[in-house]
């Protein structure tokens, strides 16, 4: 009787922390929504508003009464571009090199691996300036390939693939080449469906990474209709100080759209989780 | 011959888009980044001057540098600490809860979603002047706390920022190597008549610690890069409180246009963040060979 209430209470205890630590994770979040959501006289000034209205959203689509117009749904629409080119690029170099170092066998392999390895651990902040001062001298300045090349490839994707497809065993390819596929037929027939899970789960994280970028999306455009919505909210901190409301809607579009995408795939991230993180 | 030709040649073409990534956006603008610390280029001249050890020698008696320099360690201090306790607490919570589990590591995971451009401003909104917590404090205790104003008080918000930030992520590290250890391990140690804490402290710690050198190296890495959270919210004030290497390199870089300078700082930052991974790594070495991993 005493034992098994004993257990009862520790099983209690256990979920009550759990769900307190749930709220300090969520908490930003809830605060963000809601306060997007409050009427302006009351942001920032209570936890819960009283009343729930739209204006703050409306006032951002819209432009606003006051203030300049803001290319806000252009800025989210950016945020989108970029992000969704950099995440496919990265898949796709990273496939076709981590199969080729791993299953095609060809002289160099080896060292290319090495240099990877030398190249994920290289501080980036060096890279910085030269890059930024490569992307101007190409002509790239100021649009969107000046967001997207520097990140279209992830190291830590070609790495991850690399290890994943050395397990993958070569009979399941041989029978594809004894039928006379070509290599680059195998790898995109064969190999990629294979990769499922973990390709939704670097994905997910090279979306996230890049949507959260500032400091090189900072630097890359200057022209307000290119920027991202996590830059043009870094760069609206002043002016619309007087309006804090529409900041909060417009980070809460800058929020919820991955909070969203990642719930969808939430199954498949842990499965995939348990993978990298092993 | 012919063919044997072709599968080099293939193997090549197959990673041909990492070497051309490689060639334009890695070696290039390395070389050019160790030329140009040895130069008082201002992005903008068409002369680069050749200014020999100038950069780094200003570099090395810059108050900037040398607050970038230190508050790094002051953020690790607070930072490295907090998100190692708090995600092996998630870690546990998760590995013990009987039901539910991956409801929850989803809500753990949630803070490393949010863009950090966001989680300032909500910060910013809840230290504002009038917010809730600051009216409770100026009209029941008296208190008119400066939050961001105050050099201790701003750095611990950012660090603690970043902690909540990571704190899931390496939650589910601790995770894996949680459930990576044998349960044979438990039972044996049950059938010894060990106690909870005992099993935790001479098998969960010891086996758990791959994950924990893990998390602990990432997490040193993680402050040498801290950018957007005091760039948001402190711009590295109050004074020079909550200063770091990249805000100083972007600054000297893109606000002075001082692109040799800014080169040489990032080469001392680079040093840094060796230096102490290295230092880091050795100590956690030593740490592991005490318990003697079986």
């Amino acid at each position: 009787m005493t034992r098994s209430r004993r257990k009862w209470l520790s099983v209690g205890l256990l979920y009550a922390t759990a769900t307190v630590a749930l709220l300090v994770a969520v908490f930003p979040y809830a605060y963000l929504l809601l306060q997007s959501l409050a009427p302006w006289d009351q942001v920032d000034r209570r936890w819960i508003p009283t009343s729930l209205s739209l204006r703050s959203y409306l006032w951002l689509l819209a432009g606003g009464e006051a203030a300049l117009p803001r290319p806000w749904l252009r800025a989210f629409l950016n945020s989108f571009i970029v992000s969704l080119a950099d995440t496919a690029a990265s898949l796709i170099v990273g496939m076709m090199a981590g199969y080729a170092l791993s299953k095609l066998r060809f002289r160099g392999a080896r060292a290319v691996y090495n240099f990877l390895l030398f190249h994920m651990f290289y501080p980036g902040i060096l890279l910085l300036v030269p890059t930024f001062l490569i992307v101007k001298s190409l002509g790239l300045y100021n649009t969107y390939w000046a967001m997207i090349l520097p990140k279209a490839v992830h190291l830590w994707v070609i790495f991850m693939y690399t290890n994943f497809f050395m397990r993958v065993p070569q009979e399941l390819l041989d029978a594809a080449r004894a039928d006379g596929a070509s290599e680059w037929t195998i790898l995109w027939r064969i190999a990629a469906p294979l990769t499922g899970g973990l390709t939704t789960i670097l994905g997910l994280f090279v979306f996230t990474e890049r949507w959260a970028e500032l400091l090189w999306d900072l630097l890359a455009v200057r022209d307000e209709r290119l920027m991202t919505l996590n830059v043009l909210l870094a760069s609206m901190q002043g002016p619309y100080g007087t309006f804090p409301g529409p900041l909060y809607a417009a980070a809460a579009l800058l929020t919820l759209p991955i909070v969203l995408i990642f719930l969808v795939f939430s199954r498949r991230f842990l499965d995939g989780v348990s993978y990298i993180f092993r | 011959m012919g063919l044997r030709r072709y599968h080099e040649v293939r193997g090549w073409l197959f990673v041909a888009p990492y070497l051309v990534y490689v060639l334009t956006f890695f070696l290039f603008p390395m070389i050019w980044s160790l030329l140009l610390a040895w130069t008082d280029w201002n992005l903008i001249s068409p002369v680069k001057e050749w200014a020999g050890l100038d950069n780094f020698r200003e570099a090395l008696r810059s108050p900037h540098v040398h607050a970038a320099f230190v508050n790094t360690y002051r953020l690790m201090a607070v930072f490295v600490p907090v998100a190692l306790v708090w995600s092996l607490g998630l870690a546990l919570l998760l590995d013990r809860l009987p039901r539910g589990s991956n409801l929850y590591s989803v809500g753990y995971f949630l803070p490393y979603l949010a863009s950090g451009v966001a989680i300032a401003l909500v910060t910013k909104g809840i230290v504002a002047y009038n917010s809730p917590i600051n009216a409770f404090l100026r009209e029941r205790l008296d208190l008119d706390v400066a939050w961001l104003q105050h050099p201790t008080l701003a750095l611990v918000i950012i660090a603690l920022l970043i902690a909540w930030k990571f704190s899931g992520y390496f939650g589910l590290i601790l995770l894996a190597g949680l459930r990576g250890i044998p349960r044979e391990l438990y039972d044996a140690a049950e059938l010894d008549g060990a106690t909870g804490w005992q099993k935790l402290r001479f098998i969960t710690i010891p086996m758990l610690y791959p994950a924990v050198t893990s998390v602990l190296i990432l997490a040193v890495a993680l402050c040498f890069g801290v950018f957007t959270e005091p760039y948001i919210l402190t711009k590295g004030g109050p004074g020079m409180a909550t200063h770091t290497w990249h805000l100083e390199i972007y600054n000297q870089a893109f606000t002075s246009f001082r692109a040799g300078y800014a080169s040489a700082v990032a080469i001392l930052s680079a040093l840094a963040t060796f230096g102490t991974i290295g230092v880091v790594r050795w100590i956690l070495q030593k740490w592991g060979n005490r318990y003697d991993p079986i």
